[in-house]
């Protein structure tokens, strides 16, 4: 069940993306999610709202949804957070490889070409 | 008194000169988790030292040597009077070995709940916008036209890379990247780091907090390049490295230690004899008996 509430939630997100700045009712988000009731429509968009991610007004009876940040926001932020970009070497995650220099690249590029060379590969 | 000198040496001697020299070691990287058991062996071998030391000063008034001195510092503590007969020379004992523990363990309490917090709204955030490739089943994809590529800890791994990634290595290359970060998924390298990382604010004056966190950092990459070497091969693996260190559009954010772990890694990746399980073995068994020599004055 929680894994279908993540996968629903990432569906609502779908549908307030695709029209970002625009004010949704939950009744036409869950006219974009077909299989889904109205109310589990809500509850998630509660749940998101929690979360941060989803901010509403309410104009007279009618409650209007719309997405707090842009899809390309929170990717940036990952990538901020996967780059190191504050170097702040948090300890959330394990990155592949840290950023070197211009210099020590074409350093690091010649020796590459030079293994190949000896191990008698092409340069991948 | 023999007791309090050999902790007073034994602390200092391991979190103190012994680090560095372990840290610049050579043969370390041949067997890199054994090198990591090592580390972990020196610092729980000095922190019992450390405690021992300032046990041992709280009993000395005792005269009745450390196991005989704690035993009658417990039945004093029972019959309500824990501090009688300690003095000064005891109270500072008492508190060295109190602030040890406190500091060792509050460290680690708050940095395992500062990183779930982080990871829990990193993974959150990911489940949400993150999607997928054919190549690699499993690992999420960040819409991004810059290389990168890691591995969120947690009891399910996410292993990450962006678009940039797929798009820019060639294939074997990208097999070997993500070969590299299964090995920290499977590795649990997480939960490895997280005492070495939890010494950073409060004890990095201590040699053996600063050098440890280094390189165990660096011996877990190590140990992850192993795990891709098994079965993408070292060429395609160097290569990536080089691409993905390479890419890095923040020259200025380059740190020296970073950079040098890339060039490390490389050159280890190149040398035909990687690793030596002989010397996994006299590793660990080394850091076995290093656990165990603060209760050699007991004996």
């Amino acid at each position: 069940m929680v894994v279908r509430l993540g996968d629903l939630e990432r569906r609502v997100m779908d549908v307030l993306w695709s029209g970002f700045g625009v004010e949704w009712t939950g009744r036409d988000i869950a006219s974009h999610l077909p299989g889904h009731a109205y109310t589990t429509v809500l509850t998630v968009l509660t749940r998101l709202e929690k979360k941060g991610l989803v901010h509403h007004e309410r104009t007279g009876s009618q409650h209007h949804f719309a997405a707090t940040a842009t899809r390309e926001s929170y990717i940036a932020g990952l990538m901020h957070d996967a780059l190191d970009v504050g170097s702040d070497r948090d300890a959330a995650l394990v990155r592949f490889a840290e950023t070197v220099t211009p210099t020590e690249a074409a350093v690091l590029r010649r020796a590459l070409d030079a293994a190949a060379v000896r191990a008698d590969l092409p340069a991948p | 008194m023999t007791t309090t000198l050999w902790f007073a040496a034994l602390s200092v001697l391991l979190l103190g000169p012994v680090a560095p020299r372990l840290a610049s070691a050579p043969w370390v990287e041949r067997a890199p988790r054994a090198g990591v058991v090592l580390w972990q062996a020196l610092g729980v071998a000095g922190a019992l030292a450390a405690i021992g030391f300032g046990l041992s000063v709280t009993v000395l008034p005792f005269h009745d040597g450390l196991v005989g001195g704690i035993s009658s510092l417990a039945q004093q503590a029972v019959a309500g009077r824990p501090l009688q007969g300690l003095g000064i020379v005891g109270a500072l004992g008492l508190t060295l070995a109190f602030d040890v523990c406190a500091v060792l363990v509050v460290g680690l309490g708050l940095t395992i709940v500062r990183t779930a917090v982080d990871r829990s709204r990193h993974r959150s955030l990911l489940d949400l916008v993150g999607g997928a490739v054919a190549r690699a089943p499993g690992v999420s994809v960040l819409d991004d036209p810059r290389l990168a590529a890691y591995c969120l800890p947690g009891i399910r791994p996410r292993i990450v890379v962006s678009t940039g990634t797929v798009q820019r290595l060639a294939d074997p290359q990208f097999d070997a990247v993500v070969a590299h970060e299964r090995g920290h998924a499977r590795g649990r390298h997480g939960v490895v780091m997280l005492p070495f990382t939890s010494m950073d604010p409060l004890l990095s004056w201590l040699p053996y907090a600063r050098h440890a966190r280094t390189n165990v950092a660096l011996l877990l990459e190590m140990a992850a390049d192993d795990f891709a070497v098994r079965t993408s091969g070292p060429m395609h693996l160097v290569a990536a490295l080089v691409e993905m260190s390479a890419a890095g559009s923040v020259p200025s954010c380059a740190f020296a230690l970073g950079s040098t772990g890339v060039a490390l890694r490389i050159h280890r990746l190149l040398r035909p004899e990687r690793t030596s399980t002989t010397l996994a073995v006299a590793l660990v068994a080394s850091g076995a008996a290093l656990v165990a020599l603060p209760f050699v004055s007991l004996a």
